[in-house]
């Protein structure tokens, strides 16, 4: 078949590899017709992910027809149609009977390296480099799915691709991150980040009844976008300080919450981000944390601070004495997948929300490499981008 | 309570290989550390400290040459979600054994006793011996090495564990390796410390009992690796057939 293959930093290419097979037998092997490109993704393409190696298969944005299945696999069957999440998780552990899916104690092989880093090992993710697994990803014509009855969630007739493949990642970690808000009618949310995350966090803190949500980025279409969703904006390019600027617009009080939904790589010019830049090149530190100490410095007194955005190591100068002394919690993780997938896939259902409204690209598997640097360099308005793994090329 | 790992035999044998400093014994630790640092040292920034640091030990007290003999106490403990008669009496199925231990071979000898043989992902077979010292049903199963190069003593516990999480259970050995093949076959098993093979074991037998299989990523495709890709699908397990030859091998 053909797959995405990372062969170093800023270097990914479309090679032919075996077809997955079943290896245990709870797997099941999915026809891939649909995966995406994430915003994680662009942590790999950048390098700052630990025990990546070459010719790691990308991906775990996808959904596809199963194709087969293991001898242990009853609820599923040749020919269903299913999204599936990218964390893998076995379903009977105290992290999956506790509905902490992305901390599930047995879908990691390699879970003695995460060990010596974390302390202790959350779950595999597809595509996500050896240490959360070392499993191969979804940007390829086929996956082999482990816990296939766990995982995957079913697609009822009705729904095209595009309406549901965000349920494996993107929808549920926006809403995971709005969630973890514990926003109260009338409560304002302030969202760094406007990518697709970012997206669908804006949506999701107003489906669970914020008042007003604030959305920062300074890419004018990601802007455009979330005031789309009825989001006030702010682009932090014309702002001489966020902080100020949101102290500003909420009364002097501060958001009632805010949520990182940009990670370890921050953009900024400012002299503090220099300094990450800095120990990032350096390889003293992965994490450029400026969003973190933003958010933290925003949040009003006893707020929440969620974080989404993905951070890999050690954070620099985070300025834990404003999040001590003004009382704040502080939620993240990877998103527990299957405690929000059946509900948000309802919320389609009913028309609530049509998640293919982030979709800016649809290519070929072929046309990846090149979609990943758009991606990374938020060109041609890029936000997000959708392979067909099966489609041809356009002739150049 | 106490629990003995008494074996009076192994008493009065002491192994006169113990009282020569040894090379092989340096060696040995030299190699097993070495494929946990080396993975560290291929890796930037914190990764690599914390990965070279844990391999480092090993490494350090080979070249130091402080601590030979080679020998350690080891304790790991897992919870695994499932009655306490159920693990005791998987544990104690030597049918099980070949399914849940890592790189730890066991099969019941004449008497009651174990047979342990160990190396052999290196190409090396060090057998040892070992007797159920002293066992309660559902509690405690205490063994004690037979005399021989490889020296070993522990205790594997059962207990229930609090708000209904399953089986608390943990196992505490010692460990003592001499001089000549023993040592060197361990120190070829590249990367599994003692530590690390009874963790893995015990893993493995919690993925088992809980999720039915043990995860796994062998003979999954892979894009082209590259040297070093190739020689770190071992320590990934992704390919169980390629053996790593460390420098001076
Ligand atoms: N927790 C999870 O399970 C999970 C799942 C998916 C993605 N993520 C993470 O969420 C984050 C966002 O993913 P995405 O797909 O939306 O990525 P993306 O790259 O499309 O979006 C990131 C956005 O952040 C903006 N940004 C950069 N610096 C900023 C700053 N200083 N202030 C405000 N905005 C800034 C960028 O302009 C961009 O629009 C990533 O870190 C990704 O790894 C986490
Ligand atoms: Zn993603
Ligand atoms: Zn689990």
């Amino acid at each position: 078949m053909k797959a995405l293959c990372w062969q170093g930093k800023n270097n990914v290419q479309v090679e032919t590899v075996d077809d997955p097979k079943v290896l245990n037998p709870r797997d099941a092997i999915v026809r891939i017709t649909r995966t995406a490109i994430c915003g994680s993704d662009l942590h790999i393409y950048d390098g700052y992910i630990p025990t990546m190696e070459p010719g790691d298969i990308l991906g775990h944005e996808f959904m596809g027809e199963v194709v087969e299945v293991g001898s242990e696999v009853k609820r599923l069957k040749v020919g269903d149609r299913v999204v599936v999440p990218f964390t893998i998780a076995c379903g009977n552990c105290y992290y999956c009977k506790n509905q902490l899916w992305s901390l599930c104690d047995n879908s990691n092989p390699n879970a003695w390296i995460a060990e010596k880093m974390y302390g202790y090992s959350p779950s595999g993710l597809f595509g996500y480099s050896h240490m959360l697994g070392g499993y191969a990803g979804g940007q390829a014509q086929y996956a082999r799915v482990p816990f296939a009855e766990v995982g995957p969630i079913k697609v009822p007739d009705g729904l095209s691709d595009e309406q549901v493949l965000f349920l494996s990642d993107i929808f549920p970690t926006g809403y995971m991150g709005a969630e973890n808000c514990d926003i109260k009618s009338g409560d304002v949310i302030a969202i760094w980040g406007c990518g697709a995350v970012g997206q669908f966090a804006i949506r999701s803190a107003f489906m669970l009844g914020a008042e007003k949500v604030i959305a920062i980025d300074r890419f004018l279409e990601r802007l455009n976008l979330a005031r789309k969703a009825n989001a006030d904006v702010l682009n932090y390019n014309e702002v001489d300080d966020v902080v100020e600027e949101l102290k500003w617009m909420t009364g002097g009080r501060g958001p009632d919450a805010c949520i990182d939904a940009v990670g370890m790589e921050a953009h900024a010019h400012s002299v503090p981000a220099l300094y990450d830049r800095a120990k990032q090149a350096m390889m003293l530190s992965f994490d450029r944390p400026l969003v973190l100490r933003q958010a933290i410095q925003a949040c009003r007194k006893g707020g929440v601070v969620s974080i989404p955005g993905v951070y890999g190591g050690f954070l620099d100068k985070i300025p834990f004495g404003a999040a001590m002394n003004k009382g704040l919690t502080l939620r993240m993780g990877q998103t527990h997948m299957m405690k929000y997938m059946q509900p948000l896939l309802e919320r389609v259902q009913k028309a609530e929300i049509d998640p293919s409204f982030v979709i800016t690209h649809r290519l070929s598997l072929e046309e990846a490499p090149q979609a990943y640097e758009t991606f990374r360099d938020k060109e041609q308005q890029c936000i997000k981008v959708v392979l067909d793994p099966w489609k041809e090329a356009k002739a150049a | 309570m106490t629990i003995s790992t008494n074996v009076e035999a192994s008493r009065e044998q002491r192994n006169s290989s113990d009282q020569y400093p040894s090379r092989i014994a340096r060696a040995a630790s030299v190699l097993s550390g070495t494929a946990l640092a080396a993975l560290g040292l291929t890796r930037r920034g914190w990764t690599r400290t914390t990965l070279a640091a844990s391999g480092g030990y090993l490494v350090y007290r080979g070249i130091t040459g402080k601590a030979a003999p080679y020998k350690g106490a080891v304790r790991v403990a897992f919870t695994i979600d499932r009655p306490t008669e159920e693990v005791y009496s998987f544990v104690r199925d030597p049918q099980n054994w070949p399914r849940f231990l890592q790189g730890i071979e066991m099969e019941p000898g004449q008497e009651g006793s174990l047979k342990l043989s160990l190396g052999k992902p290196a190409g090396l077979d060090i057998c040892s011996e070992a007797i159920v010292t002293d066992e309660r049903d559902h509690e405690h199963i205490a063994w004690s090495s037979l005399p021989g190069a490889l020296q070993h003593r522990g205790v594997i516990r059962f207990r229930r564990a609090p708000a209904n999480r399953g089986t608390e259970i943990s196992v505490a050995f010692e460990y003592r390796v001499p001089a000549g093949p023993v040592g060197r076959a361990l120190g070829l098993l590249v990367g599994w410390d003692p530590e690390q093979l009874v963790r893995e074991s015990l893993r493995h037998l919690k993925q088992l009992l809980e999720a039915g299989e043990i995860p796994t990523t062998l003979g999954q495709p892979s894009g082209a690796r590259g040297v070093k890709g190739k020689a770190l699908r071992v320590i990934y397990r992704e390919r169980e057939d390629e053996e790593i030859r460390l420098a001076g091998d």
